[in-house]
């Protein structure tokens, strides 16, 4: 296992325009879908109008974990490689994942009442995903606490790959037990007048998501660059050469 | 009781608009601290 190095340059390239292209493909995508989920698709024959909600739960739900496996990739290069471009990456969609798995409880939450008639149950697969949740949300808590870069990559990046365990737990968490969750739906299993509003809204949260995992790789990796190397004016002082008794 | 859930318009309406509004504060956060740190960078302060 390598060793990260605080002398080594973060990447100086031209910042491209790729993620925000990604985000003006979100914009049209979600619009679009959502306008078909909202007005043209029938309304589902049990659930009546509350069943919209998928449109929207479920792409949230499929690129939630998609955005912490990608979290659990970079904090396995992170650690192996030692390179900063992926700690970078690491902070970033963990965040995003956290942003989404909250929408996908908040949202799964508004559909429970109608449909349940509950707001929550602890049921296995809301209460892993609840567990997902605070998971990521302690490591991006432990990452604000650690000032050393290296220990907070380090550490982040393990405690990333021990949260990721849940992530197939959750996904399988309505095949394993019996769960008031309805099981995955397939192409099969969902009528063909609910696919279009579904596929284009998943490919929406899908840029968006990398749209914003890009924008926020830039800021964690101009935040380290500032944190592993100071500017030059930041000249190193002796130890009580500002006090007024070291400048004698 | 049908089995049917009848109305259910102002979950739907709630669940998209909690969602737009999540997502574009967000968005709108990572814009703004994005901007910040180009902007620091460019002036090179710590």
């Amino acid at each position: 296992m390598k060793r990260y190095d605080t002398q080594a340059p973060i990447s100086a390239k031209v910042p491209s325009k790729a993620p925000w292209v990604f985000l003006g493909l979100a914009v049209v995508f979600l619009a679009v879908g959502s306008y078909l989920g909202l007005f043209v698709a029938p309304p589902e024959h049990y659930m009546g109008e509350v069943q919209r909600i998928m449109y929207v739960h479920v792409p949230t739900a499929w690129n939630a974990m998609l955005a912490f496996s990608f979290a659990f990739i970079c904090a396995l290069l992170s650690l192996f490689r030692a390179d900063w471009k992926w700690d970078a990456r690491m902070e970033a969609a963990i965040e995003v994942g956290i942003i989404l798995s909250f929408l996908l409880c908040m949202q799964g939450s508004i559909w429970a009442k109608p449909t349940w008639g509950v707001w929550w149950d602890w049921d296995p697969r809301l209460t892993t995903t609840a567990v997902m949740l605070a998971a990521f949300l302690g490591i991006l808590t432990l990452r604000r606490f650690v000032d050393d870069p290296v220990k907070r990559a380090t550490w982040s990046a393990a405690a990333t790959i021990i949260a990721f365990v849940d992530v197939p737990i959750v996904y399988f968490s309505v095949r394993w037990w019996n769960s008031l969750h309805q099981l995955q739906s397939t192409p099969e299993t969902v009528s063909s007048a609910f696919h279009w509003p579904l596929r284009i809204n998943a490919f929406g949260v899908l840029f968006l998501m990398i749209g914003l995992i890009w924008l926020r790789t830039r800021v964690a990796s101009l935040r380290l660059q500032n944190e592993l190397a100071p500017p030059p004016d930041e000249v190193p002082v002796a130890a009580g050469a500002l006090h007024p008794e070291g400048a004698r | 009781m049908t089995g049917v859930v009848t109305g259910g318009w102002s979950f739907v309406i709630a669940a998209y608009g909690l969602t737009a509004l999540v997502l574009i504060i967000y968005t709108a956060s990572v814009v703004a601290r994005y901007r910040r740190e180009r902007q620091r960078v460019e002036r090179g302060e710590p």
